[in-house]
């Protein structure tokens, strides 16, 4: 795997991983709350079948499906083998971001059955404000304040997610799903314990959420979902 | 003397031959001394390497930059003892085929070289289990005892919890993890990460399903020590060159 483009990852957030950051203008074009959930909303079947791509038919097809309605994620599919695919939206992002309300934003994922646990009702939080009209900022520190508290969960052993899709966009700068990988989740570590970020040469990626009190640590593969090869001279650059 | 006298006797003293043979084979059976391969522990020199080339097979397991600063673990007569000290918490090492799954037939493959980076992690919570198989194994004791040993030991909570985060690169171009090919091109060894966790379902994690990139060693069943270990092919060997990736 490139390691430079390894490199670009910054990760963080449950579903989009925050290496979109890096690639951002830093003029934000969005407002500072949701205006309207309308440009967010997808047709339900193309949400249905872009949540199971992010993870490969053998696991998607057995698992629960959540989507987006105009007032929260609601099951679309009921699973049986604990894993949960949906598709996150931009507010998962860090509240500096400046795509933190770009609806172009589509992170498909597959969550296993801690992480599930583990991160969908953050996540799910975070919609919820984010429809009620909650600015960035009051997201953030809902966030921070539910965990602090004890309302949120913090990472169970065995949460890992696949985010294996062709179809995402995470970030403005790739303008698709960058590379297809699979992301562990483990209570806050040093990233350098990993072996991330101490060269070029290392074949994964970690980073410290401390909102979330995790650490992130993803790890590029060399197929997409469907079984097809990454193309090292195009998928994960910048376009 | 009789012919009969002759007849019988001569039958004797060939069913006494067979009887002897009979019992040699039945003997070496029952103490494995048949040509059975890998039955039992190899001659301890057959495990043992030349030191400076045992610090540098263990620190090819992970990248240059990983590695140039970890601890790196040499095996003496005694046990593994430091062959270089470190900085970086990790710690570096190549064991030997009896930290191997007890239901691998290899256990005892004296040819086994697996060179392994452990994170500060798992350098404190894994390597504990590597250091006391190792002893044990130059204690001479059987692969039954040594499961039993650890068994007790896992009980009597004399192994540390595992951390969280703990994980090692096995990336050396020449380790050798099996007489098996395991790899596209027949390889003995495959560049890979592992991540631990505490026993849970494979299937939790989508391990083994078709196409997943998540892989367990079906053999490794968490037993005795309860700890699950997740394969993830790299794609490159520490050095950076391509590696096999089915």
């Amino acid at each position: 795997m490139n390691p430079t483009v390894i490199k670009a990852i910054a990760l963080g957030a449950f579903v989009l991983g925050a290496w979109q950051m890096k690639a951002e203008d830093s003029k934000n074009p969005y407002p500072t709350t949701m205006t309207s959930i309308d440009p967010y909303l997808m047709d339900r079947d193309a949400e249905i079948a872009m949540a199971r791509s992010a993870a490969p038919p053998s696991i998607a097809k057995d698992a629960t499906v959540m989507v987006l309605g105009r007032h929260g994620y609601e099951t679309a599919v009921e699973g049986k083998n604990g894993f949960v695919c949906a598709v996150g939206r931009s507010w998962d992002l860090q509240k500096n971001n400046p795509a933190f309300w770009d609806p172009k934003i589509h992170g498909p994922i597959c969550l296993s059955a801690p992480g599930a646990r583990s991160f969908l009702p953050i996540y799910f939080k975070k919609t919820e404000l984010a429809i009620a009209g909650r600015s960035n900022t009051q997201i953030e520190d809902a966030i921070i304040d539910g965990i602090a508290k004890g309302e949120l969960p913090t990472p169970e052993p065995g949460s890992v997610s696949y985010m294996l899709s062709k179809q995402g966009y995470l970030n403005a700068g790739i303008k698709g799903p960058w590379l297809p990988h699979v992301m562990f989740f483990v209570p806050e570590i040093d990233p350098k314990a990993l072996g991330s970020d101490l060269g070029d040469d290392v074949p994964l990626d970690a980073h410290e959420e401390k909102i979330g009190r995790y650490t992130t640590i993803d790890v590029p593969v060399s197929n997409w979902s469907d079984g097809t090869p990454v193309n090292p001279n195009t998928d994960g650059h910048a376009h | 003397m009789k012919t009969s006298h002759i007849v019988v006797a001569t039958y004797l003293v060939f069913s006494l031959i067979l009887g002897i043979e009979q019992w040699h084979v039945l003997k070496a059976h029952a103490s494995n001394e048949v040509k059975v391969p890998y039955s039992a522990m190899a001659p301890l020199e057959q495990y043992l390497m030349d030191r400076d080339a045992e610090i540098a097979l263990a620190r090819s397991a992970a990248p240059d930059s990983i590695s140039h600063d970890a601890t790196v673990m040499v095996l003496g007569t005694q046990g593994f003892e430091i062959g270089a000290e470190g900085k970086n918490g990790f710690v570096c090492i190549v064991e030997r085929a009896w930290t191997s799954p007890f239901a691998d037939a290899e256990f005892w493959n004296s040819r086994k070289r697996g060179a392994i980076c452990y994170n500060p992690q798992a350098a404190r919570t894994i390597l504990p289990i590597t250091y006391m198989r190792t002893k044990l194994a130059l204690a001479g004791k059987s692969k039954d005892e040594i499961k039993e040993a650890m068994k007790a030991a896992v009980e009597k909570k004399e192994l540390p919890a595992l951390e969280p985060g703990a994980m090692c690169y096995m990336m050396a171009k020449q380790a050798y993890l099996t007489d098996q090919g395991i790899t596209q091109d027949g390889a003995h060894n495959m560049a890979h990460m592992m991540f631990y966790t505490p026993k849970i379902n494979p299937a939790e994690w989508g391990a083994n399903m078709d196409k997943s990139p998540i892989v367990i060693d079906p053999r490794a069943k968490g037993d005795p020590e309860p700890i699950n270990t997740f394969m993830m092919l790299t794609g490159t060997w520490s050095d950076g060159s391509p590696a096999p990736l089915s």
